[in-house]
Parts: structure tokens; sequence; C-alpha cells
């Protein structure tokens, strides 16, 4: 449904886009994960048609998005970082406008404020940032686009705004839509694609599902331990499996479970503490996008000023 | 349609912004309303207050709402529709054309008051306005299209607006200036607007012939039409 080979932007001497390839499948939500500045938005610029590409070359549903713009917009609903509409205009008066632009049949507007639950009469200007947020995918389905990009859609939205917009997305997932989605948010990232890809600096640096992703920091398991007492000794001798605290338990790094069991009894014998509680748990993709993008996380300021990344 | 919609939906979302009332309406009429204050009968001055308002009615709406759609990425909006670069540049540059239409009609209604002789063709003065509105917001939409930080378009208008004000023969006659003066003159739009109109209004010209100065207004809306659309596509 959407394809990127070798695709890059540049701007400049800065490479925004470097040389990406990968694949989202139809009906599949593909996540698009990596720190601020790199490179998601320009991304999904390139494969909106709204910034040219500079090198590769990108097809969505079907169409060469440097060839074929008309084709690419009629079969996409983007979604951006903000929520662009009209504020003098009602969410009606909004939606309307969008159907005679896409062409779109004049009843799809009245559905999809029913579906939708909109303030049909309101002006999009008065409307919570939540509502926004809302009229704003729905605004990208007037014309019942196969394909949904969606930039960050939950930044700067309350908790339950955000989860009101997980919903919405699940929902057009489900209705057949294949959704390329930028986050990163992990919640987002946890619990909505099926498969995700990290960027980092332009490029990417991991891609598959979920599951793959958490094996990339091999198979390392975090262990959950609480103990009484705690003793500093106890953290000495668990010094090989990077001992941090997450609340008042110690969160450990393990590599061979069995032989750190085999050596908790040791040290349990050794020093004399009682486990109050034990648990394992998988990287969390937090862990692997921390990993990967960690050393080199820091935001990138580009020389031009003006790089949408 | 679609150029059509973009109009009606620009008109709704612009028309009462504070640089579309204040620059576009506000100033052309007060202006106009000081030299009636100032002078009475002001019969050789009504084609340069005409002129000027159309030029200021138009450019600020255009500039108003292609900076607030720069600032709101609703600019996009209109980009990822499959509408074509030159339909978004053609409803821009109709819709501040419409704008410019009724400010000058106002201030025509207003100055014709105050005319001593009575208007020589009126639907010559029309078609003159038609065509200096077309030109001059096709001029506003270049600028704002072309200046990189939308923050600056009202300053860098004001930089064109303002001396084309005194080089175009709005406020004095050409001829009682150096020769030098009137080249500069002639290559901005509002000096065919002020000839043409004067020619429409009093049934004669300074120093630009009536045809010529219709020539040039359609040739100056197609140039800042296709300026327009290559900054266009240079911005996104």
């Amino acid at each position: 449904m959407i394809e990127a080979r070798e695709l890059t932007k540049r701007y400049g001497d800065f490479t925004a886009v470097d040389r990406i390839s990968f694949k989202v499948k139809k009906g599949e939500i593909f996540g698009f994960l990596g720190p601020n500045g790199a490179g998601k938005t320009t991304t999904v610029r390139m494969l909106s048609t709204l910034t040219s590409i500079t090198e590769g070359e990108a097809y969505v549903n079907g169409y060469d998005v440097r060839r074929e713009k008309v084709g690419v917009k009629k079969s996409i609903g983007v979604v951006q970082d903000v929520s662009n509409l009209y504020d003098e205009l009602t969410v009606e008066e909004n939606l309307r406008f969008l159907a005679r632009l896409y062409e779109a049949p004049p009843e799809n507007v009245s559905k999809l404020i029913k579906d939708f639950n909109l303030p049909a009469r309101k002006k999009f200007g008065k409307l919570s940032s939540g509502y926004k947020r809302r009229a704003s995918i729905v605004a990208a389905l007037i014309h019942d686009p196969p394909v949904i990009f969606l930039d960050e859609p939950t930044i700067a939205l309350d908790v339950k705004s955000a989860r009101m917009v997980r919903e919405m997305i699940r929902a057009l997932n489900v209705a057949g839509r294949t959704i390329f989605l930028t986050t990163h948010n992990m919640v987002e990232a946890e619990t909505l694609p099926h498969r995700i890809a990290i960027i980092n600096r332009g490029k990417i640096v991991a891609m598959g599902g979920r599951s793959e992703i958490r094996r990339l920091l091999g198979s390392e398991t975090r262990v959950r331990l609480k103990v009484e007492p705690l003793k500093t000794s106890l953290i000495h001798a668990l010094e090989e499996y990077s001992p941090a605290f997450e609340e008042d338990a110690l969160v450990l790094k393990v590599k061979d479970i069995d032989a750190f069991m085999d050596e908790l009894a040791e040290i349990k014998g050794r020093l004399g503490f009682r486990i109050v509680h034990l648990s394992t748990e998988l990287p969390s993709i937090e862990d692997v996008f921390l990993e990967l993008t960690e050393e080199e996380g820091e935001e990138r300021g580009c020389a031009c000023g003006g790089c949408p990344i | 349609m679609k150029v059509w919609a973009i109009i009606v939906k620009e008109l709704r979302e612009y028309m009462l912004k504070p640089g579309s009332i204040s620059w576009g309406l506000v100033f052309p009429l007060v202006f106009s309303l000081a030299f009636i204050a100032r002078f009475g009968d002001i019969d050789h001055l009504i084609p340069g207050l005409l002129s000027i308002s159309a030029l200021f009615g138009t450019t600020s709406f255009v500039a108003s709402s292609i900076i607030f759609e720069r600032r709101l990425r609703t600019f996009e909006r209109l980009l990822l529709a499959p509408v074509s670069y030159g339909e978004i540049i053609l409803a821009k540059v109709l819709v501040g054309a419409i704008f410019g239409l009724l400010v000058s009609l106002v201030t025509l209604v207003l100055v014709s008051h105050f005319m001593a002789y009575s208007i020589w063709s009126l639907p010559l003065v029309l078609l003159y306005l038609i065509l200096s509105n077309l030109a001059f917001s096709a001029l506003g939409v270049y600028v704002s299209l072309a200046i990189s930080n939308s923050i600056n378009v009202m300053t860098w208008l004001n930089l064109i607006r303002l001396p084309m004000m005194f080089t175009s023969g709005a406020i004095a006659s050409l001829t009682l200036f150096p020769r030098w003066f009137l080249v500069v003159g002639l290559i901005t739009p509002m000096t065919y607007s002020v000839d043409g109109l004067r020619y429409g209004l009093l049934y004669y010209y300074d120093v630009i012939p009536p045809l010529e100065s219709m020539l040039a207004l359609v040739l100056m809306f197609l140039l800042f039409m296709l300026l327009s659309i290559r900054a266009l596509k240079k911005l996104y």
C-alpha cells in the first residue's frame, strides 16, 4: 500500500531523511517512531506530496508520489501534527468545504458528523483541543481514503483526549484502512502498530513487528526484584546486571535467567534477605527506542532554520 | 467549482480579520476622507484615491489570508487536496480582487459626491477597476508567497505599496517629475491603473494612453499569476 525505496530529503547540505526503504501492507498500522528531528514529519510530507523528494522513489496505493500526485492525493487522508481547519467556519462548514475540494458526496459530511459525534454547528476555533484533533481526523476521512497518515496525532492532548484519538485510530484500522502513524509516544507505540520502524538522524535503525523490535536488545529480560531489608551489599553483588531503581524495586537486565536465579539464591544465602516480589518481563518498545536513539537522541538543529523535520 | 469553494471559504474566514479591515478598508477610506476634508473639490485626485483603495484592499486581504494560512498551516489543507497550484492561486487572486473591488466601489460612491464634474464613462471606470484589482491582487499574492518568513509579509508589502502611491501619479501628476521618475512608475501596475481610471473618470490621461494601460494591467495580472504559481511551488 505504501512503499519507499531509498527515499531521501536534503535541505542544502543537511540530510533530513537518508535513503530509507520500507513497505506498509494493506490494512496495517505502521508505527514510525523517532525522537524530535529524526525525520518522521519530513517522511510523511514527502509521501503525502507536500515536500519534494530529493532522491529515491515512493508509491502510495500504487501511485508514484513524484509523478502521479493527484492519484496519491485522492488515496490519502493526512492528519498533521497541528489541528489545521478554519477557525471561523463551523465544523460542518469545514467538512463541506473539504468535500467540495475532494469532490466527495455531500452526504459523507452528515454521516461523519453523526458517526464521530462532532458538534456540527460550533465554530472550529471554539472547540477544545481534543475535539479539534477529532475534527481534524474526521476531515481526513471526507473522501473515504484507503490510506491515512497520522503525524503525532496525540501530541499536546490530555490523557482523556489522547485515549479518544487512539480509539479512533483503532476503529479506522478495523474499518480496513491502512495507517501510517508517526509518534514518539510510547503508549501508542506499544499498543497500536502491527509493525514499527524506528528512525534516528534520518535513517531507519530498526524495523519489524512489536515482539521483533523488543528482541532487538538480545534475549535480555527485565527482572523486578523487591527485597527486605535492602542492603548496599546486595546492589554491589548484582552490579553486573546494571541495577536501577524503579519506584521501590530493583530493576535488573538479565541475559541468562536460570544462571541469575542460581546466583540470586546463593547471594540470598550469603547476605540474608527476604524476597518480597520477583517478576520478569521482556524489554519494552521504549527500552529499545531509548537504546537505539539514546546516544544521538538530542534534538538536531538544521542550518537552514526552516526545515519542518 | 473548487475555485469558487475556496473563494467562499476565504471570504467567510478572512474578511473580518484585523489585517483586512485596518489596511484594506479603514486606511483607504480615511485616506480619501482626509483629501476630501483638505481640498473639497478633488476631481483630479479621484483616480489616485480609487487606485489606492484597490491596491490596499486587495493586497491587505490576500496578505492577511496567506499569512494566516501559512502560519496555521491551513494552506497545507489546500495543497493536500486534489487541487492544482493554478486553481489555488486563481482562487486567492480572485477573492482578493473581489474584496478590493468592494472597497474601491465604496470609495467611488464616497468620492463621487465631491466631484465637480460627472463621471465620463462609468463602464470604463468599472472595467479599469476590475483590471486594477486583478493586477494588484496577483501582486499581493506573489509578495505574500515570495517572502520566506510570513511574519514579514506586511512590512514588505508596505515597502512596495507606499512608494507606489507616489511613483504612479496617484497623488501628483507624473508630468511634474523628472523622466527617471516616470521609468520607476512604469514598472508598477498602479501607474497604469491611475491613468486608465483618469481616462474613464475625467476623459484625459497623464502619460499612458488608455488602451496601453488596459493591456499593461492584463499583462501584469498574468505575470504576477505565473510568478505566484512559481513562488508557491518553491515554497512547498
